[in-house]
């Protein structure tokens, strides 16, 4: 094999810098002949999914396979894309022919991981993701799988945990940071969660999904919201039976018009805490764009 | 070597019904209208989030059971604040079954980039519509 060309090496070092748009540019640049070839596909690939531009990595991936054959990382490529398009049995298809050839490629399993875990079969996702973490358990995609998953599940506790051992793991890693933000909002944890967030966005501050979970996070930790916060961060079935024993108990002390008092707060947060969210929601997205 | 999970899985999507509600969300009319109001609308979510059928006869067997549980004590206790407080424990037990079966499917849905749908108008029907059958049903077969 020939030393790759400066191109493609230029290329390369773009993407690695959050350029994909001068990546493009650059990998355009190329001969005819070297532009089908599998490394050029593959950055193309990468510069157009960091860019969301789905559909156009399914047509380079599939260029790339008629003119190259079946290769693992062409297959993953097209499948991550086809998911991303919401063609689950497309992207599957994909996917199993790309580990059929590196079953143990770890890129392969979380996304096939992570197309099971959006279509309802989370228990084979946590087998495929688990296979992935046996094979490179420090992968960052290997972290995020496993969170993802633990998440859709359910299991909040292990979501956060996780993401706890991903940014210990990857300090660097804005994606870490996110989760980080994502599952400890999760369990309500709002000032770990916004420190989360802080530096995903100061990191990357290009990254839609990001802004996005700051926005949220924002809502969350909005001065309207303070009186929910209780619920939000104990859990609101804790909280629940907290208010009605100390009601009930109040009641059996012989205090009844406090908790006759308290009892009607309460009744009016329930209230606020159904009306209030939405319309602030509402109202920070408008004034968001 | 054929690898079990390796081979495919994915099922063509069955067309998006209506929306459910977030699963979470049903904690406020379980502990106002009671274990009937939970149930029902932990049924009806869980058509809604495609549940398989056992799971929906467990709710609605865990609603029957939380109203039982609440009749025993209204027959076994005076006093009004004592039926008022088993209903919203009730309500709560059974919602929590409805959170089991529910959380996971629901993020999921959530996953795929669907909304919840509002649960306000269909929360007051349930809670203010069960809660009332509920006290008349105490009223007539216990009190």
């Amino acid at each position: 094999m020939t030393a790759p060309s400066p191109v493609l090496a230029r290329a390369e070092a773009l993407l690695l810098t959050d350029r994909p748009q001068e990546a493009l540019a650059e990998l355009s640049r190329l001969p005819a002949d070297e532009a089908v070839e599998v490394p050029a596909t593959l950055l193309r690939c990468a510069a157009l999914g960091q860019l969301d531009r789905w559909s156009e990595v399914v047509e380079a991936a599939s260029a790339g396979l008629a003119a190259a054959g079946p290769h693992p990382d062409l297959l993953w490529h097209l499948g991550r894309a086809e998911h991303r398009l919401g063609r689950p049995q497309v992207a599957e298809r994909a996917l199993l022919d790309g580990l059929a050839q590196a079953p143990h490629d770890v890129d392969l399993l979380c996304t096939y991981a992570d197309v099971c875990a959006a279509n309802g079969q989370v228990d084979k996702a946590a087998k495929l993701v688990e296979r992935a973490a046996a094979v490179e358990p420090e992968a960052p995609i290997v972290y995020a799988t496993r969170i993802q998953v633990a998440y859709n599940r359910g299991d909040d506790r292990a979501a956060e945990r996780i993401s706890r051992e991903f940014v210990a793991a990857h300090p660097e890693n804005p994606a870490a940071h996110a989760l980080l933000g994502g599952t400890s909002a999760a369990r309500g944890r709002l000032d770990t969660a916004y420190e989360g967030y802080r530096q995903a966005a100061a990191s990357r501050p290009t990254e839609q999904a990001f802004a996005e979970s700051a926005l949220e996070l924002r809502i969350a930790r909005h001065p309207l919201m303070l009186p929910i916060r209780p619920v939000l961060r104990f859990g609101p079935l804790k909280v629940w039976l907290g208010v009605i024993l100390v009601v009930f108990g109040l009641r059996a002390a012989g205090l009844p018009t406090i908790s006759a008092v308290l009892g009607l707060l309460w009744l009016l947060l329930c209230v606020y805490s159904w009306i209030v969210p939405p319309l602030v929601r509402r109202w920070l997205r408008r004034n968001w764009h | 070597m054929q690898d079990e999970l390796f081979s495919p899985t994915i099922q063509e999507r069955p067309a998006p019904g209506r929306p459910p509600w977030r699963p979470e969300s049903i904690l406020y009319p379980a502990v106002f209208g009671g274990p009937l109001a939970a149930a029902t609308l932990g049924v009806l979510n869980g058509r809604r989030l495609g549940l398989a059928g056992h799971r929906l006869l467990v709710v609605g067997a865990a609603g029957l059971v939380g109203f039982g549980g609440r009749l025993a004590v209204s027959a076994a206790v005076d006093g009004n604040s004592a039926v008022r407080l088993a209903g919203m424990v009730t309500g709560a037990l059974v919602w929590l079954a409805v959170l089991f079966f529910q959380r996971a499917p629901f993020r999921v849905y959530s996953y795929r980039g669907g909304e919840p749908a509002s649960l306000v108008g269909p929360g007051f029907a349930a809670g203010i519509g069960f809660g009332v059958l509920e006290a008349v049903l105490i009223l007539v077969l216990v009190r």
